[in-house]
C-alpha cells in the first residue's frame, strides 16, 4: 500500500510537486494523468526513494520515506520514463545485473531472468546485445528488469511508450496479472485511453493531484452527460428546441443533421422525462443514446484550468 | 558495504569493457607505446657500436652504474629512466575509462534504473573505480613483467635485474594501484558534474597534470630512477589525495544531484 500526505518537492524555488496526497490500496491501479512537467516523475521519484522529499511524508507497505528508505527501494520496482540499459551487454546480462542488485542469486536469479524474458517475448533475443534492440524491445527488457525481483509496490513510467498495439496488450494483461497478485502499481502516462482501461482510479495532475477517482466518476463528475436522439418525420428536430429549453433537467440541447444533442446532468433519471415530454410534442424518436464525456475532455478541461490558474497566479504576482 | 553488490557492479563494467575494443585498446596501448620506445633504443645501442662521440654524450648518465661497462650502463639508463613513464598510464587510463563509464550511463539514462535499486551510491562509486582502475593495474603490470623480460634479452639479463629491482617492485606493487584509483576517483568526480566524456576527460588531465610533472620533471632531471624513499613519500602523498577524493565523490556524485540533472 502505498500512502502519500502533503508530498512536496521544491527545487530552489521552482515547486515541482505540491502538497501531493494519495494512496493505492494492495491489488489497485492507480494512474497519474498529466501534462509535461507536472511533477509525474518527480512524485514516483519520491516514492521510490529515489529523490527526498522537501516536505511530507509517505509510507511504502509500512515503510517510511526517509527512514526506510533503502528498504523501500529492494520492495518497489520502477520502470523509469527511458529504459535505460546497458547497450554493450545482452538482455539476459542486463536482466541479470539488476538481479543481483535486488539481490537474488544463483537459481533464484536464473529462473527470474528466464521468467521474464519470457513474459515480455523476448526468450529468442536474450543473448543479443540490446544495442541492436528496437525502441519496443527496450520498452520490455525495462519492464522485466522492473518486475525482475517481484516487487511489492510498482511504478510505471509510460509502460506502452514504444510498444506496438499487440505487445501493448499483452504488457496491459500482465499488468493486470500484478494487480490481481495483490501488488500496488502506479501508472504514470499521457495516454488516456490506457489509463481508462488499465487504472481503477485515476489522478489528474498539474504540480498537484487537481481530481482524483475512478474513471466513470471523473467522467460524470467534470461534465453534462450528452444525450444523442435521433428523430424521424416531417418536423425538423430544431422544432423541438424550444420546448427542450424548458425542460428543467436539460442543460444546453442543439439540432444536428436529424438528431437533438442534449445535455443532462443524470441521464439515468433524465432520460425517460426527456422521451416522453418529445413523444408527448410529436416527436417520432428512433434511437436515444448516451455519449458520456470522454476522459479526455476531462482531462484538458482540469488541466486547462489549472493552467489557467497559474498563468493568472504568476500575472497577479507579477 | 557489501561485497556481492560491488562485485555484481564490478563485473557488469567488466563485461562493457570487453564489448568495447576502442576502450580496450586504450588500455592497452600507450603501455605497450611507452615500453617500446625504450626497448627499441636499447636494441639500438646493442646493434650498433658507440663511438667516442656517443660515449662521452652518455658519460653524465654512465656515472649512475660505475659497475657496468659503458654501453650496458647507458642502456641501463635509458631502461630505467623510461620507467617514469609507467607511472603516467595508471594516470591517464583508468581516468578515460571511468569518464567513459559515467558519461556513457548518464547519456544512456542507465543511473536512473541503478540508482532506483538497494545499492548505496558508495557501493556503486567502488565497483566502479575497481573496474576502471583494474584492467590499468593488470595492463601496467603486464607490460612491465614484459619490459623486463624482453630488454634482458635483447641486451643483457643485467637489465631485467634493474628493472625488477626492489624500488620497482614496490612502486609497481603500491604506487601504480593507488594512481590508478586516484585517477579513476578523479574521472568519476569530474565526470558527475558535466555531460560530455571529452570534457571530462580534458578536466580530469589538468587534475592528473601534477602527477605526470613529477614523472616527467624525474626523466630530465637526469635521475637514472627513484628512490625507495621517494616512491613512499609518493604512496602515502596520493593515499591522502584518494582519501580526498572519496570525501568530495561522496558529496558530488549525490544520488538526487545526478537525477536532477539528467532531467
Amino acid at each position: 500500500m502505498i500512502e502519500a500526505v502533503a508530498l512536496t518537492k521544491r527545487f530552489g524555488s521552482i515547486v515541482a510537486v505540491d502538497d501531493l496526497g494519495f494512496t493505492v490500496g494492495d491489488g489497485e491501479i492507480f494512474g497519474i494523468l498529466g501534462p509535461n512537467g507536472a511533477g509525474k516523475t518527480t512524485s514516483v521519484r519520491m516514492l521510490a526513494g529515489l529523490i527526498a522529499p522537501t516536505a511530507g511524508s509517505a509510507r511504502i507497505n509500512g515503510h517510511q520515506l526517509g527512514t526506510d528508505t533503502q528498504r523501500i527501494r529492494a520492495i518497489s520496482g520502477i520502470l523509469t520514463e527511458a529504459p535505460g540499459l546497458h547497450e554493450r551487454l545482452t538482455a539476459r546480462q542486463n536482466l541479470g545485473y539488476y538481479g543481483r542488485l535486488y539481490g537474488l542469486h544463483s537459481a533464484v536469479l536464473r529462473r527470474a531472468v528466464d521468467r521474464y524474458l519470457d513474459v515480455v517475448g523476448l526468450a529468442e533475443s536474450a543473448d543479443r546485445r540490446v544495442a541492436g534492440f528496437s525502441k519496443g524491445m527496450r520498452q520490455r527488457v525495462a519492464i522485466a528488469r522492473a518486475l525482475l525481483h517481484e516487487p511489492e509496490v510498482i511504478y510505471l513510467d509510460e509502460p506502452t511508450s514504444g510498444l506496438d498495439p499487440s505487445a501493448a496488450k499483452t504488457v496491459r494483461d500482465f499488468v493486470e496479472t500484478l494487480r490481481d497478485a495483490g501488488r500496488s502499481i502506479v501508472v504514470c502516462t499521457h495516454n488516456l485511453d490506457e489509463a481508462e482501461r488499465l487504472c481503477d482510479r485515476i489522478g489528474i495532475m498539474r504540480g498537484t493531484l487537481l481530481e482524483v477517482d475512478t474513471p466513470e466518476r471523473l467522467r460524470r463528475r467534470n461534465g453534462s452527460a450528452s444525450v444523442r436522439v435521433e428523430l424521424v418525420g416531417a418536423r425538423r428536430p430544431a422544432s423541438f428546441l424550444d420546448l427542450l429549453a424548458e425542460l428543467p433537467f436539460v442543460e444546453a440541447a442543439r439540432a444536428h443533421d436529424g438528431t437533438l444533442l442534449v445535455e443532462v446532468a443524470e441521464p439515468r433519471g433524465d432520460n425517460p422525462e426527456l422521451v416522453r415530454a418529445l413523444v408527448a410534442a410529436g416527436a417520432r424518436i428512433v434511437a436515444v443514446r448516451e455519449e458520456a464525456v470522454s476522459l479526455e475532455q476531462v482531462y484538458l478541461d482540469l488541466v486547462g484550468e489549472a493552467g489557467e490558474r497559474d498563468a493568472r497566479t504568476v500575472g497577479a504576482s507579477n | 558495504m557489501r561485497i556481492g553488490i560491488v562485485w555484481a557492479v564490478v563485473t557488469k563494467e567488466a563485461r562493457e569493457l570487453l564489448n568495447n575494443r576502442l576502450l580496450l585498446g586504450a588500455v592497452v596501448f600507450p603501455a605497450l607505446v611507452f615500453a617500446s620506445i625504450p626497448t627499441g633504443i636499447v636494441a639500438f645501442i646493442e646493434a650498433n657500436e658507440l663511438d667516442s662521440n656517443q660515449l662521452a654524450q652518455l658519460d653524465q648518465y654512465i656515472g649512475h652504474f660505475p659497475d657496468l661497462a659503458p654501453r650496458l650502463a647507458a642502456q641501463g639508463f635509458i631502461v630505467l629512466n623510461f620507467m617514469a613513464y609507467f607511472l603516467l598510464i595508471p594516470a591517464m587510463v583508468p581516468m578515460a575509462i571511468a569518464t567513459q563509464s559515467v558519461i556513457g550511463e548518464k547519456i544512456a539514462r542507465s543511473l536512473e534504473p541503478q540508482l532506483a535499486t538497494p545499492m548505496q551510491v558508495s557501493e556503486l562509486l567502488i565497483g566502479k573505480a575497481l573496474a576502471a582502475a583494474t584492467p590499468a593495474v593488470l595492463a601496467t603490470w603486464a607490460v612491465y613483467l614484459l619490459y623486463g623480460i624482453v630488454n634482458g634479452a635483447v641486451a643483457d639479463p643485467v637489465l631485467t635485474r634493474l628493472i625488477f629491482s626492489e624500488v620497482w617492485q614496490v612502486a609497481m606493487l603500491s604506487l601504480v594501484p593507488l594512481i590508478c584509483l586516484l585517477s579513476v576517483m578523479l574521472g568519476i568526480i569530474v565526470s558527475s558534474r558535466v555531460n560530455d566524456a571529452r570534457t571530462a576527460q580534458q578536466i580530469g588531465g589538468f587534475i592528473v597534470l601534477p602527477v605526470i610533472g613529477v614523472a616527467v620533471a624525474g626523466f630530465f632531471s637526469g635521475q637514472a630512477s627513484f628512490s625507495m624513499q621517494q616512491v613512499l613519500i609518493g604512496d602515502l602523498v596520493v593515499a591522502m589525495l584518494i582519501g580526498l577524493a572519496l570525501v568530495v565523490g561522496n558529496w558530488v556524485f549525490d544520488r538526487e544531484a545526478i537525477l536532477t540533472r539528467l532531467g
